[in-house]
């Protein structure tokens, strides 16, 4: 290529408005958005090849008091990307921050219809982001929630973006001055009716899982539209006009929105249809005050006895797993699982051949152990319940294999096999077992909490 | 630009329709077929058609790895950025088809304050080539099309 081409490009060319150690630093790549506020680019760390995603505010004027960056530096989340450095010169400011791998959540759901299951976990995934938000001292207050400002992966994992209209809450403050925001997404206290505070982001969050449910940003128009009665409630509740007829707060409508989950549904019909049936019998013998003892609140939320594992945990921890593995296996069932439950996730949930899950040890010892015959050293029949030493022995052996492989074969003086007791210490130290309480007999719940855990701190070590 | 097909209604006489329209329902409803994006790769197949090419010779001209150039004609394989502006040069489109290609294929546009993106808009706009292009690239110490992938 002939230098005068190239001489005349650059006599065109002018990069003068970006500063010079962000140049230096970065290769910008693509312009991923503008507004009148500036732009986002996607920029190229010069000396790694790593991407980052950088937003120039070319008038500071616009920009909340506290800046994004400001607000950025103090945030430590899985759900929101972090704060790398930033620039300034003149009057535009340059913020560079981790970029979200994925799409946004508005294009991600026009390519993939979503289940209600996916609606939740991603609407619970928002909750959690927006409790740590909401939790800060004072709370920050993203005011911009939307599908384009929420970045979803291949995994389902989503991250919440742009900080720039964030501002934190002001006790003092009466109004909004500056109105910013989606006008879809943006609460009527947004326009100034009063000051934005936490239940502003619900407002926003319930438009957003309108809209994930039936592709309408209109409460009004989706109401008939939402088959799943809860769901239905729950929107209606986040987005109510008046900041003091919605949620209070993001982990509440985490709470309600597992129990809306179909999964839970269903079990809650069975157990609702069970009780009647108890209650009818009951009533018949003249034994009407045991219907009010058996519809009592047995535990409330705050006592949960030391054998029992969370009912928020285990939720949690099925909904992932199943929107995960793609799969329905997972349950919160409360009865107690056996190994042959154990088993069939092993072949069907994580890919081990069914003749390597369900291998049996020869009848007479000694016992061949570990071996690539088999996953169990162990002749563990299918009825028996699932103890906790076994199920950190699956845990570890499924995501970990290498740290059991070479201790199953052996029997130790205590009679444990070795590759249990590793499995246990590394399941102590890695907090795998977080959560159960109970030693044996562990629940369909219980099984998804270790695997659950074990998964997630798997995904953390990546 | 070369248009989708046949049928397709140019965005002069859409602007004609709106501005005569009673209301903006109304010519949402009677319209929407035509303010669809088409599918990435009916719009490069349709391309070829009306500009006369056959895929094979636009994915040469891209300096596209044939097996993948193919899977983006038949869609078994969606592009990256940079492999829909390599097609822009294949194709050996203008400033602003290649922009209508980007915009299809819901990427970003190319921004003229972004150097590299400026050095890209400067060469189709003087019809140059995709190696020509990947040279001034190299020599200006940018980033060559097709040359790093995000995050690994």
């Amino acid at each position: 290529m002939d230098n005068a081409f190239i001489e005349s490009f650059l006599s065109s060319f002018d990069d003068s408005c970006f500063p010079e150690d962000f140049l230096k630093a970065y290769e910008p790549m693509e312009c991923l958005s503008y507004n009148q506020m500036g732009e986002t680019l996607l920029v190229r760390d010069r000396k790694t090849g790593q991407y980052f995603a950088a937003k120039c505010y070319t008038d500071q004027s616009l920009v909340s008091r506290t800046t994004e960056s400001e607000l950025l530096k103090d945030l430590h989340h899985d759900g929101l990307p972090a704060f790398i450095g930033e620039y300034q010169k003149g009057g535009s400011l340059y913020v560079v921050r981790e970029y979200a791998e994925g799409l946004p959540l508005d294009q991600f759901a026009r390519e993939n219809p979503l289940s209600v299951s996916q609606v939740i976990s991603i609407i619970v995934q928002l909750c959690d982001i927006l409790s740590y938000l909401h939790g800060h001292t004072p709370p920050i207050i993203h005011r911009d929630i939307k599908p384009q400002n929420i970045i979803i992966d291949n995994n389902g994992k989503i991250k919440l973006i742009d900080f720039g209209i964030s501002r934190v809450f002001d006790k003092e403050a009466k109004a909004d001055t500056v109105f910013f925001g989606t006008q879809e997404f943006s609460p009527p206290e947004q326009y100034g009716f009063s000051q934005t505070d936490c239940r502003s982001d619900i407002f926003s969050l319930g438009v957003v899982l309108c809209w994930l449910l039936t592709g309408e940003t209109n409460k009004d128009i989706a109401a008939g539209r939402i088959q799943n009665r809860q769901l239905a409630r729950i929107v209606r509740r986040c987005t109510a006009f008046a900041p003091k007829d919605r949620y209070a707060d993001a982990g509440t409508v985490k709470k309600v929105l597992m129990r809306a989950h179909p999964q839970v549904q269903k079990r809650n019909c069975i157990i609702s249809a069970a009780t009647g049936a108890a209650v009818l019998a009951f009533c018949i013998a003249g034994g009407i005050w045991l219907h009010n003892y058996n519809s009592r609140e047995i535990f409330t939320e705050d006592h949960i006895p030391a054998f029992i594992t969370s009912e928020d945990l285990i939720l949690e921890s099925v909904l992932y797993l199943n929107e995960k593995y793609d799969t329905d296996l997972f349950s919160d069932g409360r009865d107690a699982a056996n190994m042959g439950y154990v088993r069939q996730l092993l072949f069907k949930v994580f890919g081990y051949s069914e003749e390597y899950a369900y291998a049996m040890p020869p009848d007479d010892p000694p016992y061949p152990h570990e071996n690539e015959n088999n996953f169990f050293p162990w002749g563990l029949p299918e009825d028996e319940s699932v103890v906790k030493e076994i199920m950190a022995y699956t845990a570890v052996k499924i995501f970990w294999p290498e740290v059991v492989a070479d201790w199953s074969s052996l029997k130790d003086d205590n009679g444990y096999y070795p590759g249990v007791r590793v499995a246990m210490d590394f399941c102590r130290k890695h907090n795998i077992l977080k959560g159960i309480n109970r030693p044996d007999h562990l629940t369909f719940g219980d099984v998804a909490v270790i695997l659950a855990n074990a998964d997630k701190e798997k995904e953390a070590m990546k | 630009m070369a248009q989708q097909n046949g049928k397709n209604t140019g965005t002069s006489t859409l602007l004609r329709r709106l501005f005569k329209a009673p209301d903006l329902e109304r010519f949402l409803e009677g319209n929407s077929t035509e303010m669809e994006i088409p599918l990435f790769h009916n719009y490069i197949t349709e391309l070829c058609r009306t500009m006369g090419q056959v895929p094979e010779r636009v994915i040469k001209m891209a300096s596209i790895e044939r097996t993948y150039g193919h899977q983006l004609f038949n869609g078994t394989r969606k592009p990256s950025r940079d492999k829909v502006i390599q097609l822009a040069f294949g194709f050996g489109l203008s400033v602003d088809e290649a922009q209508k290609l980007l915009k299809v294929a819901q990427k970003s546009l190319l921004y003229p304050k972004i150097k590299r993106d400026a050095v890209i808009l400067y060469c189709l706009n003087n019809q140059k080539s995709i190696i020509e292009t990947q040279s001034v690239l190299e020599t200006l110490g940018l980033t060559l099309i097709g040359g790093e992938e995000k995050n690994g």
